[in-house]
C-alpha cells in the first residue's frame, strides 16, 4: 500500500535541451512524513507538479494512494492531495477569512460548517486575531501559516509542501513543524521539500535525495547517517551524494 | 453553481479593495467621454449649427441678388455680409479675403443678372404666344452669352460643403427663372382672356410634388443623427469597455504568478465554472460601465451645453448589445492574460491593440469618412460591430432583429478567443 510511487519518470520541458527528470524512481508508504531533498535544479518542483497533476510527465508511472496519476483518476487524486506551494497562493488584497471562504467554496464547503472550520484552523495556527486583516499586511510567517490552512480545508490524505518554512521565524517554523507531526498522527501522509536539512532530519521518517533528475538515495535519515560513518547528520549525507559543486 | 457564485463574490471583493482599479474602470471613462464629446462638438457642428459668413457682392441690385441673399439667410446657417467697414464689398476684395482664408465663401452676382433672367423668360413667352397666334411681344434685350453667378470657396473647404453651396445657389437661380417665366405666362394669359383669375394655380401645380425629409425610424430620431454626443458617448463607452482587458489580464497574470491559479486548478471540479464566474463578473462590470456612461450622456453632458443622448426605444436590444460587447472585451482580456507572461507585456499589448482596433473600428472618426480600404478593415474590428449595433438602436430605432448579427459576431469572437486561451493554457500544462 504505497502513498506515493514514482517509477521511471521522465520529463523534458519544451525548449530545454536537457531532461529535467531522467527516470526518477522512488516510493513512500502511506501515513509517513517523507522528504524530497535535492540541490537547486534537481527536479523537486517538477516532481511535485507531476504528482499533483499540474504538469504531465513524458513517460513513467506515478501512483498516489493506489490511484494512477492519469486523466481517469485526476479528479479523485485532487480530493486526496492538498498542496502548499512555495509561493503564498492567496489573494493579498483579501483577508484570511475571505481567502479561505473562497477556496473552501471551491471545494464545495459553505455556510456555518465552513466558517467553523476556518475559525478552528485560524485559531490552531494563531491567526484568529488577524482573521479579517488583508493578507498583504501579514508577516512572512503569518502568510506561510495561512497558506497551509488553504491546503488542508478539505482534510487531504496526502499533504504536499514545497519549502513551507522558507523565510519564516523560529516560532512560526516550530509551530508549522508541530502541526505537520500532529496532522501526520491523524493518518495523513506528508511529502515535503526543503533546503533546511536539519529540519528534514528531525521531521521526516524517510527521505529521497535526488539530483539532476534522478534519485540518488532513499531511506530513513538516521539509517542513512549510520550507513555513512563519515557523516554526522543528514546535511553531510546530502553533500556526500550531491557533492560541493555550486548549482545554477 | 457554488464555484461560480463564489468566484463572482471574490472578484467583487477584489474590485472593492482596488480603489485605483475602480477609478480606472468607472471614473476615467466618464472623463473620457465628456472630454471627447466636448472637443468634438465643434467639428460635428461644422455643417449643422455653425453659422458661416458669406461675402456677397451684389452687382446686379435686382431680384436675383435679393433672392440669393434672402434664400441663404433664411436657412439660418449663413450670415450674409455685403459690406465691410461701411463700404460695399467688391468682387476683387471678396476673392482676396476668401483666398486668405478669412471667409469660407463669396458669391458674386454679376450686373444685369436679373435683367438677363427677365429677358430670357420674355423670349420663351414670346415664342409660346406667337405659336398660339397672339401678337403681343414682351421686350427682349441682348445679353452676353456667359453671364454667371461666381462663387469663391476657401481652398481648404471640403468637397461636400462646396457641393451643398453650389446646389443651393443653383436652386435659387432655377426658382427665380421659373417664377419669372410663370408670371410672364400669366400676364399673357390674362391679356388674352380677362376671365382668368389672378389665382396662382400654375405655381401651385409646379409645387405639387415637394421634398420632405423624414426619419427612417420614429420622428423623434430625426434630429439626433451625427451630433457629438450621439457619436462620442457610445463610441468611447465601447472603447472604455474594451479597456477592461487591462485589469482582467493583470488579474490573470497575478493569479498565475502568486500561485492562486495553481491552487484553483488543484481543487477538484471544473476550472470552467471558475472562469465562467470571472467572465460573468467582468461582463457585468462592462455593462455597468456602459450604462453609467449612457447616464452621463443623458444627464451630465446637457449641463455642459451639449446635446442630450437619445438611447432609442429598444432597451432590451441595448442591453443585449452591451452584454455582447462586454463578453468580447472580457474574453479578449482572458486571452491576453493567458498568452502573455508578464503584466508589462499584457498592459502594453492590450492598450495598443485596443487603440488600433478602436481607430480602425470607427471610434475616433466614423467609418463612413474613412477610405474604402480602411472601411473594409474597420468592419473586422469588434469595436465597429458594437458601435454599428448601438447606432442601429439609437439612430435607426432598431430592435433585437436589427442588431442580432453584430451581437452574434461579438459573442462568437468572444468564444473563439476563450477557445484559443484554453488551447494555450492546455499547451502550457503539457
Amino acid at each position: 500500500m504505497s502513498g506515493i510511487s514514482v517509477k521511471d519518470l521522465y520529463k523534458t520541458y519544451k525548449g530545454s535541451a536537457e531532461p529535467t527528470l531522467k527516470g526518477l524512481t522512488f516510493q513512500f508508504g502511506k501515513g509517513k512524513i517523507a522528504g524530497l531533498l535535492g540541490p537547486n535544479g534537481a527536479g523537486k518542483t517538477t516532481t511535485i507538479s507531476i504528482l499533483c497533476g499540474i504538469v504531465r510527465g513524458d513517460s513513467g508511472e506515478v501512483i498516489i494512494h493506489d490511484l494512477k496519476q492519469q486523466a481517469a483518476h485526476r479528479e479523485e487524486i485532487k480530493h486526496i492531495i492538498g498542496i502548499v506551494p512555495q509561493q503564498i497562493a492567496l489573494y493579498p488584497q483579501l483577508s484570511a477569512v475571505e481567502n479561505l471562504t473562497y477556496f473552501g467554496n471551491l471545494y464545495g464547503f459553505k455556510g456555518k460548517p465552513l466558517q467553523q472550520k476556518i475559525m478552528h484552523y485560524l485559531e490552531l495556527f494563531g491567526l484568529e486575531k488577524s482573521a479579517h486583516k488583508e493578507i498583504h499586511k501579514y508577516s512572512g510567517g503569518m502568510k506561510r501559516r495561512a497558506n497551509i490552512i488553504a491546503a488542508i480545508l478539505h482534510n487531504p490524505k496526502l499533504l504536499v509542501l514545497d519549502e513551507p518554512t522558507a523565510g519564516v521565524d523560529v516560532q512560526s517554523r516550530s509551530m508549522i513543524l508541530q502541526f505537520l507531526r500532529d496532522y501526520n498522527s491523524q493518518g495523513a501522509s506528508i511529502l515535503y521539500t526543503s533546503h533546511l536539512l536539519e529540519e528534514a532530519q528531525s521531521l521526516c521518517e524517510e527521505v529521497v535525495i535526488m539530483d539532476a533528475g534522478k534519485m540518488i538515495v532513499q531511506g530513513n535519515p538516521q539509517t542513512l547517517i549510520h550507513q555513512h560513518p563519515d557523516c554526522n547528520n543528514l546535511e553531510d549525507v546530502f553533500l556526500h551524494f550531491t557533492g560541493n559543486a555550486l548549482r545554477d | 453553481m457554488l464555484r461560480l457564485l463564489a468566484t463572482i463574490r471574490k472578484e467583487w471583493q477584489l474590485l472593492l479593495r482596488d480603489k485605483t482599479g475602480i477609478i480606472l474602470l468607472f471614473i476615467m471613462p466618464v472623463v473620457l467621454i465628456t472630454v471627447m464629446a466636448l472637443i468634438q462638438d465643434a467639428p460635428f457642428k461644422d455643417y449643422q449649427d455653425i453659422r458661416f459668413d458669406i461675402l456677397t457682392v451684389d452687382n446686379d441690385h435686382g431680384r436675383l441678388g435679393r433672392s440669393v441673399k434672402e434664400g441663404l439667410a433664411s436657412g439660418g446657417q449663413f450670415n450674409i455680409i455685403d459690406s465691410l467697414d461701411g463700404q460695399p464689398v467688391t468682387a476683387e476684395r471678396a476673392k482676396q479675403l476668401v483666398n486668405e482664408g478669412k471667409y469660407k465663401i463669396s458669391i458674386i452676382i454679376p450686373a444685369g443678372a436679373t435683367a438677363a433672367i427677365v429677358s430670357n423668360a420674355n423670349r420663351i413667352v414670346n415664342d409660346i404666344t406667337h405659336r398660339m397666334g397672339m401678337s403681343v411681344s414682351l421686350p427682349v434685350k441682348k445679353v452676353p452669352d456667359s453671364l454667371n453667378v461666381t462663387i469663391y470657396f476657401d481652398p481648404a473647404a471640403k468637397k461636400a460643403f462646396k457641393g451643398a453651396i453650389h446646389q443651393s445657389v443653383d436652386n435659387f437661380l432655377t426658382q427665380l427663372e421659373t417664377d419669372m417665366l410663370i408670371s410672364r405666362i400669366k400676364q399673357q394669359l390674362q391679356r388674352k382672356d380677362s376671365t382668368v383669375t389672378a389665382t396662382d394655380t400654375l405655381a401651385i401645380r409646379l409645387q405639387a410634388v415637394g421634398l420632405k425629409e423624414q426619419s427612417t425610424g420614429t420622428a423623434k430620431q430625426l434630429d439626433v443623427i451625427s451630433n457629438s454626443v450621439q457619436h462620442n458617448v457610445p463610441a468611447w463607452s465601447i472603447f472604455a469597455m474594451f479597456f477592461i482587458v487591462i485589469p482582467i489580464a493583470g488579474n490573470m497574470i497575478r493569479e498565475r504568478e502568486d500561485g492562486s491559479l495553481l491552487r484553483m486548478k488543484l481543487i477538484p471540479g471544473s476550472y470552467l465554472a471558475i472562469l465562467a464566474g470571472k467572465m460573468l463578473f467582468f461582463v457585468g462590470v462592462c455593462v455597468l460601465q456602459f450604462y453609467l456612461m449612457m447616464l452621463v450622456g443623458i444627464y451630465v453632458l446637457p449641463l455642459l451645453d451639449l446635446p442630450q443622448l437619445v438611447m432609442g426605444q429598444h432597451p432590451g436590444a441595448t442591453l443585449l448589445v452591451a452584454g455582447g460587447i462586454g463578453l468580447a472585451a472580457t474574453a479578449y482580456g482572458i486571452l491576453i492574460g493567458t498568452v502573455f507572461k508578464t503584466p508589462n507585456q499584457a498592459l502594453n499589448f492590450g492598450a495598443i491593440s485596443i487603440v488600433i482596433l478602436s481607430a480602425i473600428g470607427g471610434i475616433w472618426i466614423p467609418l463612413e469618412v474613412m477610405p474604402a480600404r480602411m472601411q473594409l478593415l474597420g468592419h473586422l474590428s469588434p469595436l465597429s460591430w458594437g458601435l454599428d449595433a448601438i447606432n442601429d438602436i439609437y439612430l435607426r430605432n432598431g430592435d433585437v432583429g436589427f442588431v442580432w448579427k453584430n451581437v452574434l459576431r461579438l459573442i462568437l469572437t468572444g468564444l473563439a478567443m476563450l477557445a484559443i486561451a484554453g488551447w494555450v493554457e492546455k499547451r502550457r500544462m503539457n
